[in-house]
């Protein structure tokens, strides 16, 4: 099957012209659909630079992204985020109810689509009249997954989605999206955890420095990664 | 009254003060210059700039607008205007940092403010486009334009550094950056004309406003004066909404770029 996107020597800048970073460098990586990539590294690798690329809030400054085999900026950007949908760390509820969220995404949605979305996302009907501002943080980042399901995407970027929240709010996001990912949606997800990357990949994306020095098949790399930054993040973070 | 403030307010027969009580008001500058001295609050130096820099600035004005009400006519005055909204742009455009292109986006918010406004009132004949009227109303609207652009833009910079994963939460909606950063546009708006707002509420109860009063002052009746003081606020009321909403436009577009990407912004 032909990868779901292509990063062909992607660099990214940040700055001016005269004084400016690359939170990424020369990346070139394949994302499989319809499985778990997970993106790690260590702070400052450029994880969510990587991610964000993918529904252009990052722009490359070098190299090519292509979706579906077509470089990014040849879709209309707006059609994309919807099919490309983002799960940011921290949750932001929007002023309103859940109800009034959920609409941001899908205005013409019905009670019951979104009472289906909120169940999709680990959270039952009963929450759907609640003040978006009231709710905890681990409910508000389940409306908010909720919210990004309701453009209906056939991608689940996730940045971080659960460092913010505890335990058990985690692990309910985490099986959402393994259960997401069964039913046929790709799920690209970022984190520093190393035992949320071990629970949940299929692939693993290594980042180090803004390159990529190892991806693959999570089992293999988990056992014996190549690169000696790989190793050393892999094997420390476990 | 002395020979000069005779000679200077002989065409409107305005009672003017002498010099000599001109310079009696500097006991008031010793009252706060002591405060400030007593009180150690280390203003001593900017209030001794301010209240020179205040004189020099006035009697320059002064000489100046005599120049131009009695040599340049409409065209001298215009240019005045026009001088005014670029400094005010300037001035405004400083406080929004960040914001790409902020001095233009906010020279052309008061310039826009200040051509519909009083473009308005000379075009409907509700005052007079001479320059007597022209300058200090485009003073006016000038002045307060700026408050709205600055308070606008302000805003909008707060709001950009604490609400930017809020707006990119929108964007990764698909909402275009119009509507994923309207919500924020619109507290922006608000607390740039919410002041103004408050300010016409109370005008007359809490203050005499200048122009009536220098009306009053110059002998008109207070029943007349509030007719101008009533366009003065209104007109007013009208400059810092358009100076603001302009501001509000044209900063929401220089935002985002065509990806519909919100940019970073110097904190």
């Amino acid at each position: 099957m032909p990868p779901l996107f292509t990063l062909a020597d992607v660099s990214t800048m940040r700055g001016s012209a005269d004084e400016h970073v690359h939170p990424l460098s020369g990346v070139t990586v394949d994302i499989a659909a319809d499985r778990i990539t997970v993106v790690v590294g260590p702070s400052g690798s450029g994880k969510s630079t990587l991610l964000r690329l993918l529904n252009r809030l990052e722009e490359a400054h070098d190299g090519v992204v292509s979706f579906h085999g077509r470089p990014i900026g040849s879709y209309d950007v707006l059609e994309l985020r919807r099919r490309v949908g983002l799960l940011q760390q921290r949750p932001t509820p929007f002023p309103g109810t859940v109800l009034d969220n959920i609409r941001v995404a899908r205005p013409a949605v019905t009670r019951d689509e979104a009472v289906a979305l909120l169940e999709r996302a680990g959270l039952g009907g009963g929450f759907l009249d609640r003040r978006a501002d009231e709710l905890s943080g681990g409910e508000a980042q389940r409306m908010c997954l909720a919210r990004t399901l309701a453009a209906g995407p056939e991608v689940l970027l996730l940045d971080e989605a659960t460092s913010a929240l505890d335990a058990a709010a985690a692990k309910v996001v985490e099986r959402t999206a393994r259960d997401l990912a069964e039913g046929g949606l790709t799920v690209v997800l970022v984190t520093h955890d190393l035992r949320q990357a071990r629970r949940l990949a299929d692939d693993l994306v290594v980042l180090a420095g803004g390159e990529v020095v190892e991806h693959g098949p999570a089992t293999r790399l988990l056992r014996r990664a190549k690169d000696e930054r790989a190793r050393a993040f892999l094997g420390g973070s476990s | 009254m002395t020979a000069l403030a005779a000679e200077t307010a002989g065409r409107t027969a305005v009672p003017v003060p002498p010099v000599w009580g001109i310079a009696l008001t500097l006991v008031l500058v010793a009252v706060t210059a002591y405060v400030a001295v007593d009180q150690r609050l280390g203003l001593a130096r900017d209030l001794a700039e301010a209240v020179v820099r205040a004189a020099v600035q006035l009697v320059a004005v002064g000489f100046a607008l005599r120049f131009l009400f009695e040599h340049t006519g409409i065209p001298g005055s215009l240019g005045w205007v026009a001088a005014m909204v670029l400094l005010a742009g300037r001035t405004a455009g400083g406080r929004a940092s960040g914001i790409p292109h902020g001095t233009r986006i906010a020279t052309a918010a008061v310039g826009a403010a200040a051509v519909g406004t009083v473009g308005l009132l000379v075009g409907a004949r509700v005052i007079e486009a001479t320059p007597r009227i022209v300058v200090p109303m485009g003073g006016m609207v000038v002045s307060a334009a700026m408050t709205g652009a600055t308070l606008t833009l302000s805003r909008i910079h707060d709001e950009v550094a604490s609400s930017r994963a809020s707006v990119e939460a929108r964007l990764a909606l698909g909402l275009p950056s119009a509507e994923a950063f309207a919500p924020h546009l619109r507290l922006a708006l608000r607390a740039a004309i919410a002041p103004a707002i408050d300010q016409t509420k109370v005008v007359g109860l809490i203050t005499l406003p200048g122009a009536m009063t220098g009306l009053i002052i110059a002998g008109v009746s207070p029943v007349v004066a509030i007719r101008y003081q009533i366009i003065v606020m209104y007109m007013l009321l009208g400059a810092g909404t358009v100076a603001a909403l302009v501001a509000a436009r044209l900063a929401g577009r220089a935002l985002f770029d065509d990806a519909h990407r919100l940019r970073r912004i110097e904190s």
